[in-house]
């Protein structure tokens, strides 16, 4: 009978955790998308777009190992920028 | 009194002459004064007859100076951030990026730059030890590109931080939605980001250096009587205008050099302008540099809040 019961709870707390990750997918989308243009603002000067002062950015690289690793992730996908998106809305 | 002066110009107007005479006069009078060189092309140190470093060196009683080495300040930044950057990334990623530093140097700013921190560290660590500190500037086009810097600068770093501001907001409702995604392990909070804590030093940095500018310092420009060292005045009054400084003098120097006709602009006319006259012979030694009549432009220094808050 415990037993059973654990296996409900964990049933449930998957159940749970499922629509967590889907409540907060898409929220996570717009978040890499901020981090990315936030990237992108600070190096932009490297592929000719304007971008502050390099020491300003030179003075924030260091810090920003998360933002470039989703910048480097995104260029993967730049051929197919909805693509990421659709597949959060389980769009076939 | 203002705590520092400086001495604006077009190339070859006298500025290194006018500002070696002014720092010369204070000192004589008993204040003690650092002069300052931030032109690339020193001669600070030919004008005080002495060698200079970019350490202050006495050169009489009451009277420090120094030469800034530009190429040491933009070195020095750079290994900082050099050694910065490999203690916080991981090996590849920081083996990447390195190879950018060698043409940081380059990066347009990075002068200028390299002068706001030379200026930062006189302001912060030497100038305690002193009543007033003189810049002998480079000319024109770099002089106006350090001032604007701060006011530019501070714009880009405000507009980072609103967007910072919407990152940490939404990794904040992730996290509350969700204490398992992998943004959680990511910060959440401003005092614990520090980008955003960057950017906060950045601005009060910024903001610091924009006030020694606009509301701590005298700024003179130089110029002979000929109409294009007016026409550079004008200009440099109009930018001086657009960032938000406040001229405060001119200074006619070689005053009676030519018989050409010439006019101050109308648009100069507000300013007070305090005369110096050519000498024929040429200014030969510190002592000739510090013979030059001071008293006037002394005064209007140490009498300049009065006026600015008489006018306001």
């Amino acid at each position: 009978m415990n037993n059973f019961l654990d296996n409900v709870k964990k049933a449930y707390k998957i159940f749970l955790q499922v629509h967590k990750e889907k409540a907060t997918g898409i929220a996570e989308f717009e978040l890499k998308e901020l981090e990315n243009i936030f990237s992108l603002l600070i190096l932009g000067g490297f592929v000719g777009m304007p971008s502050p002062p390099v020491p300003i950015a030179m003075e924030l690289l260091p810090y920003m190992e998360r933002e470039l690793t989703i910048m480097l992730a995104r260029s993967d996908t730049a051929q197919d920028p909805i693509g990421p998106l659709f597949g959060i809305l389980d769009v076939d | 009194m203002k705590t520092n002066a400086f001495f604006l110009g077009k190339g070859g107007v006298g500025k290194t002459t006018t500002s070696a005479a002014f720092a010369l006069s204070l000192a004589r009078s008993g204040k003690r004064v650092l002069i300052a060189s931030l032109d690339p092309a020193h001669n600070l140190g030919d004008v005080l007859e002495t060698t200079l470093g970019d350490q202050p060196k006495n050169v009489e009683t009451h009277l420090d100076a120094l030469e800034v080495d530009l190429n040491i300040w933009v070195q020095k930044y750079l290994e900082e951030s050099r050694q910065e950057l490999a203690t916080t990334y991981s090996y590849d990623m920081a083996l990447n990026l390195n190879s950018f530093f060698d043409i940081m140097k380059y990066a347009p700013g990075t002068e200028e730059y390299a002068v706001l921190w030379a200026i930062e560290h006189i302001r912060c660590n030497l100038s305690g030890n002193y009543d007033l500190v003189v810049y002998d500037t480079p000319p024109t086009a770099l002089s106006l590109r350090f001032l604007a810097m701060p006011a530019i600068s501070s714009l880009w770093v405000a507009e980072l931080t609103k967007l910072r501001e919407r990152i940490l907001k939404k990794r904040q409702t992730i996290t509350r939605l969700n204490s398992e995604s992998p943004v959680a392990s990511s910060c959440v909070d401003k005092d614990d980001d520090r980008v955003y804590g960057k950017l906060g030093s950045i601005k009060n940095r910024l903001g610091d250096l924009s006030n020694l500018f606009s509301l701590e310092s005298y700024m003179a420009v130089v110029l002979n009587p000929d109409e294009l060292s007016v026409s550079e005045a004008l200009r440099i009054q109009e930018e001086l205008d657009r960032i938000h400084i406040p001229l405060s003098a001119l200074c006619l120097n070689k005053k009676g050099i030519s018989t050409a006709p010439w006019n101050l602009n109308e648009k100069l006319s507000g300013y007070p302008v305090f005369e110096i006259d050519f000498v024929s012979s040429g200014l030969h030694g510190r002592n000739a540099v510090a013979g030059i009549d001071m008293t006037k432009l002394i005064s209007d220094f140490t009498n300049h809040d009065t006026h600015r808050k008489g006018n306001l």
